[in-house]
């Protein structure tokens, strides 16, 4: 008996899906071990810049405090308990052992701009600049066969060893001649295969390196495809999100460099610190979404109100990620905390079936039957109503021409 | 005339309760269905928000009527091959005999009943084959449901355990696949099939009333009373 009791308990406790943030003290003494093995190898190893990341921190005069203050949130971010801070923070600056490539392929340069373009550089921007970025399409002064020598030099020193960061999709259509790079007029898809090769792993960031994004959607001319669907057997990291957030990119070079290993996936290979969860899960506009409060149209009385965004077409509750948790800009606000609906961007096919900016029950889409674009409820209604008149006629005909079998009043 | 008539059992005590339960199940469904995929009524602005919870009762009731159609589609499906009192699924096999009652009862309805060359008093072809399509609509409502609400455990954390999510990902991940690849795709489908659902039950109705008007056998009263009277040669 007590056998079949112990046997109910653990069916019911079994582990499932879910994110798992706390795995047991053995786990992280472990882990904490590993870690620390991981930082002093990296230390005794030579930096691929001379950049000093405490130098360049006193540069944009950030503080101690505020690095600390910084070093916690990551550390929690990436669900690890306290004592990882000070790993943290050690693994923060050796950043400049952890050598990058990035490649720049059919997008719109978001992601870098995401880099790039806050008030002043912060501390998660800090730390992507004091990494090893030994080639960055859009960011580097070299061009032409100069540029082809700086990527074949990097590829040679760091080979096996670097992480590839990928941003924009791939172009498959015309041979992938839509996309082509450098002085020998690569294609897109030749030059990440040749890249990928060699990297130690590859992180596809934003939503068109990860799922295809805005060049993938219908009717998809170029024949776009993320870099999971044409890269294999490389260990792959997607961060969707149009852009991609600094602070999860960070998060992902981070747990590399502390643990020389990729952060738990799920099955879109994103990670789970981050995209485990819904936006919904943590919006702050929660309780007027249970409580049925909606924005009705823009600038009414619900939106001056912070009232739930859905019936504009939020998609939080359909889409994971964590900015309603890290926000953007260093915590300085989201689209839901500026007043405007979830895109979904960081789901798969996000423009064609999420961006709509409508509930998606009157949002127009593709009809079953192909072609015209219509609401769902549109399309629903019109079937009800070609049923309600063949029904009519039937009724119709079988009052006036109908045969009742009862001999007898009819 | 009474003399004339005999009673036919057409439905067990059983399967009128699941009848019925399905019926309110399906009217509860649609309207708490309709205010999930796009809240169609607002909620008093005066109120707080704590005292409303408006959309939470709403997804509330969709999900307890979503767990009766479950329970009752497990028994349906069973009593579909095991039931004592009618097998239906003898009726749905592709034989040349059904196959021929099928089209007798689908002529019967187009010729407005001036043809009727088949036996009315026990469950027809042309009905078990319209009745197997509404099981298959509910079936894929229920996956797909199911598949809905599981996705929104990403975290995979249930009250009553971890079994569930895991059960429901292995038992419907796949209508992700088969709907277009994402779970927006398996949300529209869903969508679209409650209103396939909507034009079923019309469409039901109305021939079981005209059934009655024309044949004259009170088939109607089969899903209150369990039986219609049919006149005896």
């Amino acid at each position: 008996m007590s056998d079949r009791i112990e046997g109910v308990k653990k069916l019911f406790t079994s582990k499932s899906a879910r994110v798992e943030t706390n795995k047991g003290e053995s786990y992280y003494l472990d882990l904490f071990e590993r870690c620390q093995t991981r930082l002093s190898d990296l230390r005794a190893s030579q930096p691929a810049n001379r950049l000093d990341f405490s130098e360049v921190l006193k540069d944009n005069s950030i503080d101690r405090r505020d690095f600390m203050k910084w070093v916690s949130a990551t550390t929690a971010m990436l669900m690890l308990p306290p004592m990882f801070s000070p790993l943290v923070a050690e693994a923060a600056e050796l950043m400049n052992r952890a050598p990058v490539i990035w490649l720049e392929l059919q997008d719109c340069a978001g992601n870098s701009e995401a880099l790039l373009r806050s008030d002043g550089p912060k501390i998660d921007e800090i730390v992507l600049d004091i990494i090893s970025l030994e080639y960055h399409e859009t960011l580097q002064a070299a061009a032409g066969f100069q540029a082809e020598k700086q990527l074949e030099d990097a590829m040679a020193t760091f080979k096996g060893k670097y992480l590839l960061f990928v941003e924009g999709s791939i172009p498959m259509g015309m041979n992938g001649q839509y996309g082509t790079i450098g002085a020998s007029g690569e294609t897109f898809h030749d030059h990440l295969m040749r890249v990928s090769k060699d990297a130690a792993a590859v992180v596809a960031v934003g939503a068109c390196a990860t799922f295809g994004g805005i060049p993938a959607a219908a009717p998809n001319p170029t024949h776009a495809v993320g870099v999971m669907d044409v890269v294999k057997g490389k260990p792959i990291v997607n961060i969707p999100a149009c852009p991609a957030n600094p602070t999860n990119m960070v998060g992902v070079v981070m747990h590399y460099v502390l643990t020389g290993q990729l952060p738990e996936l799920d099955s879109l290979l994103r990670p789970k610190f981050a995209f485990g969860y819904r936006i919904h899960d943590n919006c702050e506009r929660r309780a007027h979404f249970d409580a049925g409060e909606y924005v009705e149209e823009w600038g009414d009385k619900g939106a001056q109100n912070n009232f739930c965004l859905y019936k504009m077409g939020c998609k939080g509750p359909m889409t994971f990620n964590n900015c309603s948790i890290v926000r953007y800009n260093e915590a300085v606000n989201w689209p839901i905390g500026v007043g405007r609906g979830c895109i979904g961007c960081s789901e798969p096919d996000f423009w064609d079936k999420y961006a709509y900016e409508r509930p998606m029950a009157n949002a127009k889409i593709k009809a079953p039957a192909g072609g015209v674009e219509k609401s769902v409820d549109e399309f629903g209604l019109g079937l009800l109503t070609a049923a309600g008149i063949g029904i009519g006629i039937h009724a119709i005909a079988s009052a006036v021409g109908g045969k009742k079998d009862d001999g007898g009043e009819a | 005339m009474s003399s004339e008539y005999k009673q036919v059992k057409r439905m067990t005590t059983a399967g009128r309760i699941i009848h019925w339960a399905n019926a309110i199940s399906m009217v509860v469904a649609i309207i708490t269905g309709l205010y999930i995929g796009h809240p169609y009524y607002q909620t008093f602005i005066a109120d707080g928000a704590v005292d409303k919870y408006v959309m939470a009762w709403n997804r509330w009731g969709h999900f307890i009527v979503a767990i009766i159609f479950d329970v009752t589609s497990i028994v349906i499906a069973y009593l579909f091959f095991f039931s004592r009192f009618e097998k239906a699924y003898k009726k749905v096999i592709p034989t040349r005999k059904n196959i021929t009652e099928f089209f007798e009862v689908l002529i019967n309805l187009v010729t407005l009943n001036r043809r009727k060359k088949f036996d009315s008093t026990h469950g027809d072809s042309f009905n078990s084959v319209y009745f197997l399509v509404f099981h298959l609509l509910l079936i894929w409502m229920l996956l797909s449901g199911l598949q809905l609400y599981v996705s929104g455990l990403e975290s995979g954390i249930s009250s009553i355990g971890n079994w569930w999510p895991w059960m429901l990902h292995i038992a419907t991940d796949w209508t992700r696949v088969v709907s277009g690849g994402t779970v927006m795709d398996v949300r529209i489908s869903h969508h679209y099939s409650m209103w396939f659902i909507v034009i079923w039950v019309i469409f039901h109705i109305y021939y079981q009333v005209w059934r009655t008007i024309f044949w004259k056998e009170g088939d109607i009263a089969i899903v209150f009373g369990g039986s219609k009277f049919v006149k005896e040669n």
